[in-house]
């Protein structure tokens, strides 16, 4: 060891030895990482590849999913009278347990005071965190931009539930034998009770959009083929359609009225749109 | 109870304390076992786990076990990677005390997810961007190199002696003991950072999102994973009056988990600092008041997760007049362990109870009420599931050569 005779040799010429090996070590590992980085930051590997230049650009409607469609809801919170229609439509129609429903209505107050209410359905995000964190893909955004659950392949872990920023998502805790007391003035249930232990959620009535397609109808205009909260409402205050399609209603509301997203700043991306009440949220 | 152990006990001579611990875990067993028993056929619905707060006691027991776990991998890393050949000894041990935590763990996921039937979806059906994929395979993978690295201390077992090939083989496997140890590291590292990623990647819960989360899992993990391993080896060491590990070595693991503990408590402050000093974003300020307010949070992190889980630990391993006895170490491993209990505890549960803002113009306090404190069957499964680990530790150490070097190993 060098320490051994630290006085003698006051001056240790460091001699830089090169081998082909060291230099061939050497010269793989610069052009890897060469390959790496530009495999991470361009490739089809890296993590920032979803970006696309025109969604960090800004964001057209629609612009996202790659179907044909992709179905949206615009809820104006000036109209909506708080008569939570909507909640009992959609609970008697996918016949969810009333006391836990996907479609919520709350009281709400505007900065100057004054009260307005406040309703949510699912609002199927196109970048959503609840598809994002799911172990086995038991939930996904389809092509027209719905988020759906297979309830044959969720385990149950409820994740889901926990990533989700908007409250959205249900889990079956026991076996339901309750009577649905909405059931039938409020509608007649359409799809099966879902199993204990699975976790379900919103549709947009999917099994409508869907049946309604084949038959020719448009979502969104036809009643078959439009969500249950949506026909329901009194006060016209949900309107739901194709957001791709500049001449549906929704289209033009959200072209021609201000309108905002829920926590937009998580980059969520929901195709539900929201018109404010007059005096602001 | 007493009257029908009294007889078998003397037939078996068992001395009454063992008899005492053996009737214990047979209660923790059989009560853990009855409330799986109704939860499988009633469903989670008998738990106190609701819509708002979906996670609770059982997943901080998962994600306890799997840290406490962590001495396998960081003492075989240590022995087989990095040559610190001194420390082989507490090398099975570590590994056995490892795979007990796992498995406790799988075991109580088990139970916690709504379809046990559907285990092994993951498996199957990938959502290769889910953390929770992720760390599926990687315990179920590192469950596997904990078991192919026992594999030789179970061939030592006198049943093996009329299969000498079964055994040979086994021994073989001990040679790829430092490209398991790689692996094994690899894997841990992964998923052990992955667990607090779980939580760190959710945009939607201002005081789970952030960088350090991950960190702060993995070195607590490390932290303490070794030194449950080292007070396990005391505790041993008591109960059979028989030199378990030779105790430089233990108290070398304790010094290290010490000073892993302060770099633990470094990292801490500077998280504590940036978020609520320096930070302020309005969304974890709103939760952090919350939680001051409603809950006893303060409590359990300053006196659970940093005096208790921290502080006395550091105390006890790093200064010569305690850490040269061995009943502070114990004590400081069993504190330290405590407080990964409630770290883990405290970042599930104070996650999840303070409700989401994300609905304009509703006030927050008036959706509140999410409290949530796990009942009598959640606390029956995890009696029944810690029941389960000791049994299995009183198992190894009454009938595998736990504390044999492979070299005597080797007929």
């Amino acid at each position: 060891m060098s320490q051994q005779t630290p006085g003698k040799k006051r001056k240790q010429k460091v001699r830089l030895e090169l081998t082909r090996r060291d230099f061939l070590t050497l010269a793989a590992t610069a052009a890897g990482s060469a390959v790496a980085a530009q495999a991470l930051t361009t490739g089809p590997l890296s993590p920032f590849s979803s970006f696309k230049q025109s969604q960090l650009a800004g964001e057209e409607i629609g612009g996202h999913t790659t179907g044909r469609h992709q179905w949206g809801m615009v809820i104006n919170l000036d109209t909506c009278i708080g008569c939570d229609y909507c909640q009992r439509a959609c609970s008697a129609t996918n016949d969810v347990a009333p006391e836990v429903p996907w479609n919520i209505v709350q009281e709400a107050e505007s900065a100057s005071g004054r009260r307005y209410f406040f309703s949510r359905p699912c609002l199927h995000c196109q970048h959503a965190p609840c598809v994002e964190v799911c172990p086995v893909q038991a939930t996904y955004v389809r092509e027209d931009g719905v988020v759906i659950m297979d309830y044959d392949r969720c385990i149950g872990c409820r994740y889901c539930m926990v990533a989700c920023p908007y409250d959205a998502r249900r889990f079956n805790w026991g076996e339901r034998e309750d009577v649905n007391a909405f059931v039938p003035t409020w509608g007649i249930a359409e799809v099966e009770r879902r199993p204990r232990g699975v976790v379900e959620k919103c549709t947009f009535c999917v099994h409508r959009i869907d049946a309604g397609l084949a038959n020719g109808l448009v979502p969104g205009v036809d009643p078959e083929a439009t969500p249950a909260c949506v026909n329901i409402c009194p006060v016209d205050a949900r309107v739901f359609g194709d957001l791709k399609d500049p001449e549906s209603r929704v289209a033009k509301l959200i072209e021609n009225s201000a309108t905002f997203r829920l926590r937009e700043e998580l980059g969520t991306r929901p195709s539900v749109y929201y018109i404010p009440p007059k005096e602001g949220v | 109870m007493a009257t029908s152990t009294a007889p078998i006990s003397r037939r078996l001579s068992i001395s009454p304390r063992a008899g005492g611990w053996l009737g214990f875990l047979g209660l923790a067993l059989l009560a853990g076992l009855t409330a799986a028993i109704l939860v499988f056929a009633r469903g989670l619905i008998l738990t106190n786990l609701s819509n708002g707060v979906p996670w609770g006691l059982w997943i901080t027991i998962d994600l306890s076990a799997i840290a406490l776990g962590a001495g396998a991998f960081t003492l075989s890393a240590v022995v087989y990677l990095f040559g610190l050949k001194r420390l082989q000894p507490i090398v099975r041990l570590a590994v056995f005390v490892g795979f007990i935590g796992y498995t406790t763990a799988l075991l109580t996921l088990v139970m916690d997810i709504g379809r046990p039937d559907r285990f092994w979806h993951p498996w199957v059906y990938w959502n290769i961007h889910s953390v929770l994929w992720e760390i599926t395979w990687c315990i179920t993978i590192y469950l596997a190199i904990l078991i192919v690295e026992f594999l030789p201390v179970i061939a030592e077992l006198k049943f093996f002696d009329r299969y000498p090939k079964l055994r040979a083989l086994a021994h073989r496997i001990h040679g790829a003991a430092p490209v398991l140890a790689v692996l094994g590291l690899l894997i841990s590292l992964l998923h052990q950072s992955s667990l607090g990623a779980t939580y760190g990647i959710l945009r939607s819960r201002p005081i789970w999102f952030k960088p350090s989360m991950p960190i702060m899992f993995i070195i607590s993990a490390v932290a303490v994973g070794p030194a449950v391993t080292m007070g396990v080896a005391f505790v041993i060491e008591w109960i059979r009056r028989k030199a378990t590990v030779p105790h430089d070595i233990l108290r070398l693991i304790a010094r290290a988990s010490g000073l892993a503990l302060l770099l633990y408590a470094y990292i801490k402050f500077w998280d504590l600092a940036a978020v609520t000093y320096y930070g302020r974003t309005p969304g974890s300020d709103q939760a952090f008041s919350i939680l001051r307010n409603f809950t006893p949070y303060g409590f359990g992190f300053w006196v659970g997760e940093i005096v208790i889980g921290i502080l006395l630990p550091v105390l006890f391993f790093l200064m010569p007049r305690f850490n040269r006895r061995p009943g502070y170490l114990v004590l400081g491993a069993f504190l330290a362990m405590v407080g990964v209990v409630f770290n883990r505890w405290n970042v599930t549960v104070s996650g999840l109870v303070v409700p989401l803002d994300y609905a304009p113009g509703v006030d927050l306090s008036t959706v509140l009420a999410k409290p949530y404190i796990p009942n009598l069957t959640e606390w029956a499964i995890a009696l029944g599931v810690v029941g389960y680990a000791l049994t299995l530790l009183t198992l190894g150490v009454r009938y595998l050569p736990l504390f044999r070097s492979p070299e005597e190993g080797k007929h």
